[in-house]
C-alpha cells in the first residue's frame, strides 16, 4: 500500500507520530520547530489524501464451490 | 389365472427395479420426524427410526455423515434416499440430517458445543490475533447476501488499499456446510495465504444459521492457518463457527469494524495532532514573547531608577548652585563692589536693583 514518497500510510503515520514527539524532547528549540511543524503538516496532508485515494480491489474467486461436494 | 403381460421378476432383481424406480421417483427428499432408536454400530453405522404421532420409517447412515450430535427425541430433517435392502426391509438411506424445531436446534448445539469444549476449541489460549492492518483478506460469503453488502460497504467506508477475495457460497441449507468448508481449504491451501479469513452472513432464521453449528465446518475453522473472523446473524445470534473463530463479530458490519481502523477518525487523529503542535507553537511564543516582555520591562525600570538618581542629584546640585548665586545675595541686602579701594579711584557697586557709581574717599585698614 505505497503511496507518495513510497512511504505507505503506516510508514507516514509513524513520521508524524515521530514529528510530533520531538516537540516534547530537549533538542525543542523554536528556529527548528517552525520547519518540523511545517513537515508535520504536510505529512498529514498526504496522510488524509491517501486514505481518501485508496480504494479496496474485490476480486470474487472463479471457483464453484458447490462443485467439490 | 396369470396376465401374460404381469411382469414377473427374481426377488433380487425385484429389489433392484423397486429401488431404481425409488430412485426415479423421489432422486432426494426431506423428510422430517423425530428420531427413536438411535444407535451407532461398530462405531461406523447409524441406525435409528424417523416417526410421527402416525408412522415410523426406519434410517441409516454412517457416521462420517453425521455433522452434528443427535439423540433420542429429538425432531430432525433427514436428507435421504428411500431404499429398499436385500433383506426387504425398507428404509430411508440418509445422507445428512439437521436438527428442526427451536428445541432439537438448542439441544444438538448445546450437545455440540459440549463435545467441541471439552476437546479445548474453544480455549482463549488457541485465539490468534488479528493483523493490526490486513492488506489481502479473504472472504468467504454469499455475494448475494445483504450482510455481504453491508460488510462491503462499511469496509470501503472505512478504509481503502484491500486486496479482497471472495469465495461464493451457500450460506444455508443443504451443502452450505461442505460449501464453506471448501472455501476455506481453497484459502488455506493457497501459496499466498491471506493475512485472515472472513466468514459472514447476516440474519436469518436458527435453521437457516444451524450451517455454521456444523461440526466438520468448526473444525475446520479451528484447523486454519490463517486467522479467523466470524460474523454471523444478528447481535444475539452465537454459533459454534463463532465460537471456534479466532475473533468473532456480532454482525457482519461488525466485521468490518473489528478489521480495519475507520480512516476518517485516523484524519481527525492527524488533523489533531498537527493542530495540538500549532497551539504548542502559539504557546511556546507566547512564552518567549512573554519572557522577551518581562526583560524589557526590567530594563525600563532600571533606566527609570538610574534617570530618578541623576535628577536626584541635579536637583542636589542646582539647590547648591541656586544658593551660591549672587543676586541671591545682592536680594539678601548685600552689594557687590567692583574696581580697585584706592583713594580717588572710581568703582562700582551693584544692589540687587541699583548699579552705583561712586569715588573712594577713604580706605582705612579693618
Amino acid at each position: 500500500m505505497s503511496t507518495k514518497n513510497n512511504l505507505t500510510i503506516a510508514e507516514k503515520t509513524a513520521k508524524l507520530d515521530e514529528l510530533v514527539a520531538w516537540f516534547d524532547t530537549d533538542d525543542f528549540e523554536i528556529e527548528r520547530a517552525l520547519s518540523i511543524f511545517a513537515e508535520a503538516e504536510k505529512l498529514a496532508h498526504e496522510i488524509e489524501h491517501d486514505l481518501q485515494a485508496l480504494k479496496n480491489n474485490i476480486e470474487i474467486v472463479k471457483i464453484r464451490f458447490s462443485e467439490t461436494e | 389365472m396369470e396376465n401374460a403381460t404381469t411382469p414377473r421378476f427374481s426377488v433380487s432383481d425385484f429389489i433392484a427395479t423397486f429401488n431404481q424406480t425409488l430412485e426415479y421417483a423421489y432422486p432426494g427428499i426431506e423428510v422430517e420426524g423425530e428420531v427413536a432408536s438411535f444407535k451407532v454400530n461398530q462405531g461406523k453405522y447409524v441406525f435409528f427410526d424417523l416417526k410421527d404421532a402416525d408412522g415410523s420409517v426406519s434410517c441409516f447412515m454412517t457416521v462420517w455423515q453425521l455433522r452434528v450430535p443427535v439423540e433420542d427425541g429429538m425432531k430432525v430433517i433427514v436428507t435421504a434416499t428411500p431404499k429398499l435392502t436385500v433383506w426387504g426391509k425398507f428404509s430411508l438411506t440418509v445422507r445428512a440430517i439437521r436438527p428442526s424445531g427451536e428445541g432439537s436446534l438448542k439441544k444438538s448445539f448445546e450437545l455440540l458445543r459440549a463435545k467441541l469444549e471439552k476437546e479445548g476449541l474453544f480455549a482463549l489460549e488457541r485465539k490468534r490475533l488479528l493483523p493490526r492492518l490486513p492488506h489481502q483478506v479473504a472472504v468467504v460469503s454469499s455475494v448475494q447476501a445483504a450482510g455481504y453488502a453491508d460488510f462491503i460497504k462499511i469496509l470501503g467506508d472505512r478504509w481503502g488499499g484491500l486486496e479482497l477475495r471472495v469465495a461464493q457460497v451457500q450460506v444455508q441449507g443443504t451443502g452450505a456446510s461442505d460449501q464453506i468448508i471448501e472455501a476455506l481449504k481453497y484459502f488455506n491451501s493457497r501459496e499466498d495465504l491471506p493475512d485472515v479469513i472472513v466468514l459472514i452472513r447476516g440474519g436469518g432464521s436458527a435453521d437457516d444459521l444451524s450451517v455454521f453449528n456444523d461440526e466438520l465446518l468448526v473444525r475446520e475453522i479451528a484447523m486454519s492457518r490463517v486467522p479467523t473472523l466470524v460474523g454471523v446473524g444478528h447481535e444475539n445470534d452465537v454459533s459454534l463457527a463463532d465460537m471456534v473463530a479466532d475473533v468473532r463479530a456480532a454482525t457482519p458490519s461488525n466485521a468490518a469494524q473489528i478489521l480495519v481502523p475507520d480512516k476518517r477518525e485516523l484524519i481527525r487523529n492527524v488533523r489533531r495532532q498537527v493542530g495540538v503542535l500549532l497551539s504548542r507553537m502559539e504557546r511556546v511564543i507566547d512564552r518567549q514573547r512573554e519572557g522577551m516582555r518581562h526583560h524589557l520591562s526590567t530594563a525600563i525600570t532600571a533606566i527609570d531608577r538610574r534617570v530618578d538618581q541623576r535628577e536626584r542629584q541635579l536637583a542636589g546640585l542646582m539647590r547648591v548652585l541656586a544658593e551660591l548665586d549672587p543676586h541671591k545675595v545682592l536680594a539678601r541686602g548685600y552689594a557687590l563692589v567692583r574696581g580697585e579701594m584706592k583713594v580717588g579711584t572710581m568703582i562700582e557697586i551693584e544692589k540687587s536693583d541699583i548699579l552705583v557709581q561712586a569715588e573712594v574717599h577713604h580706605v582705612n585698614k579693618k
